[in-house]
């Protein structure tokens, strides 16, 4: 590696500048009164026009501003991107070349009202086809994930635009996608060539129940109820055959966290080997006429599910970072992203400092991964 | 404390409430003025080598944002990274949380430069 000249100014170093880096989660904050604009439904329009949108008023039990000094500042920390000209100024500071942008309205699958809720997708998809694509710019368009028929409908609508390299939907407490509903979501997925990228979304471990009530901290919620629906969502996707049905299906989780690979892969595996009889009584794998998923469950893992890595919380000595980086199978399933604006930024610092990473792992991660993944 | 000290800016080109990146010696030195007083420490936040300097800087659209600019200074007194919001005491370079450090410098103003000793 080059030898980094000093500059007190730089916010990564400078060997960060020559390498691609593609950041799998960069959010864009267009201005409501913006989005409006695009909203296509009457009613709904009407409705954004002149009531606020957001969470209907109930009493918190836990806010993530209770743990940041300026309270909800960690929202923005870095700033806001309203434009596409903001986006690319902000990606630049941090040398990321191409910002893989969603408009990161992630309280969408909170909201009860599917009216309202399916005409914020489409206003957000047209949108970053107006207003993102445009700039040269690659988008995440957004899936309308509790309307499995509005979903395809908009995927057909808006997949093979120049410029949609992914569909972003949620992870979390919601319907799992192993549940057979989501089939033709998945068949339109595969159809358009589109991996679903999934988010954490302002839901949490529901309220109202003793878990979700036990949890007061940051680092309980943000920390690890997003990581736990994210192994959840991963493992029930694996043993209801979805990927035994699509194939070519591929699944990003984001940040959800990326440590739990490991554990994941080899308990999956020993679950599965141990007693796999109930398998066929999957729905799906029923009407498929499956005794056994066609792989080994962590095939599925390296093959069709890919974690970023934000924030990548590496361990001290670098031997441990290499062997966590092995085991987790990095080379194929890790993804670059920085989280830009929120308070867990992670720039790629530690692809660059750490020996930990070399020439082919480095790659992988900031960019190879993602190019294939995506076609860029 | 060495006594070598070097001059590194001029007073007046450093605002209240900002932060400056300088190199003495081959180090990165982050200069701040809080309040008319100036600290000088690491440059690099303990945490993720964030550059403390930018401490201050105007966010995109800051004017949209609960705080116009990035990072700042507490009462402890402590600067707040840009990146992550870890408070470093100015007087000590630590972070209390973590209980990690970084080397904080000695500064004094001479007929309106800013001088540090590394």
């Amino acid at each position: 590696m080059a030898s980094q000249d000093v500059d007190p100014q730089r916010e990564v170093p400078a060997d960060a500048f020559d390498e691609r880096i593609i950041d799998l989660d960069f959010h864009m904050n267009p201005p409501e009164e913006t989005l409006i604009q695009y909203v296509e439904d009457d009613v709904a329009r009407e409705k954004f026009e002149n009531v606020e949108y957001g969470m209907a008023h109930r009493k918190a039990k836990w806010d993530a501003a209770w743990a940041i000094p300026g309270g909800n500042e960690g929202l923005f920390t870095q700033g806001r991107a309203e434009v596409a000209s903001d986006v690319k100024l902000a990606a630049e500071k941090f040398a990321i070349d191409d910002p893989i942008v969603n408009v990161g309205i992630n309280n969408a699958p909170t909201q009860h009202n599917p009216v309202q809720k399916n005409a914020i997708a489409q206003a957000a998809n047209d949108f970053a086809l107006d207003r993102i694509v445009p700039e040269d710019l690659h988008c995440l368009m957004m899936v309308p994930q509790w309307d499995v028929d509005y979903a395809v409908e908009e995927i057909h609508r808006v997949a093979d635009e120049d410029g949609i390299v992914g569909a972003y939907g949620w992870f979390g407490p919601f319907d799992l996608f192993g549940d057979t509903k989501f089939d033709p979501l998945f068949e339109a997925l595969v159809e358009h060539d589109l991996p679903l990228v999934l988010h954490g979304s302002l839901s949490f471990w529901p309220q109202d129940t003793p878990y979700g009530d036990g949890m007061l901290t940051w680092t309980e919620i943000l920390g690890f109820d997003w990581p736990i629906h994210a192994m959840l969502t991963t493992v029930n996707a694996i043993m209801s055959g979805v990927f035994d049905k699509f194939p070519e299906l591929d699944i990003v989780i984001e940040e959800g966290g990326h440590w739990w690979v490991p554990f994941v892969k080899y308990r999956m595996d020993e679950f599965y080997e141990m007693h796999p009889g109930d398998i066929k009584m999957h729905p799906r794998l029923h009407e498929m006429g499956q005794e056994r998923l066609q792989r080994t469950p962590s095939e599925y893992l390296r093959e069709n599910v890919y974690v970023t890595t934000q924030p990548m919380a590496p361990p001290e000595r670098s031997t441990d970072f290499e062997a966590m980086l092995d085991l987790s199978m990095a080379e194929d399933m890790f993804l670059y992203s920085s989280d830009w604006p929120h308070q867990t930024l992670d720039p790629a610092t530690w692809a660059f400092t750490n020996r930990a990473f070399d020439e082919d792992l480095r790659a992988a991660v900031l960019h190879e991964n993602a190019e294939e993944l995506f076609g860029i | 404390m060495t006594e070598d000290y070097t001059r590194v800016a001029a007073a007046d080109e450093l605002e209240p409430g900002n932060g400056m990146g300088v190199v003495v010696d081959g180090i990165e030195v982050a200069l701040f003025n809080v309040d008319g007083e100036f600290h000088a420490m690491s440059n690099r936040c303990p945490h993720q080598r964030a550059p403390l300097c930018k401490v201050g800087e105007k966010k995109i659209n800051g004017e949209k944002c609960w705080n116009e600019n990035r990072g700042g200074f507490t009462d402890q007194p402590a600067v707040t990274c840009p990146w992550h919001l870890w408070e470093i005491g100015l007087e000590t370079g630590e972070h209390e949380a973590s209980g990690k450090k970084i080397g904080v410098f000695d500064v004094k103003v001479e007929d309106g430069d800013v001088l540090v000793a590394i």
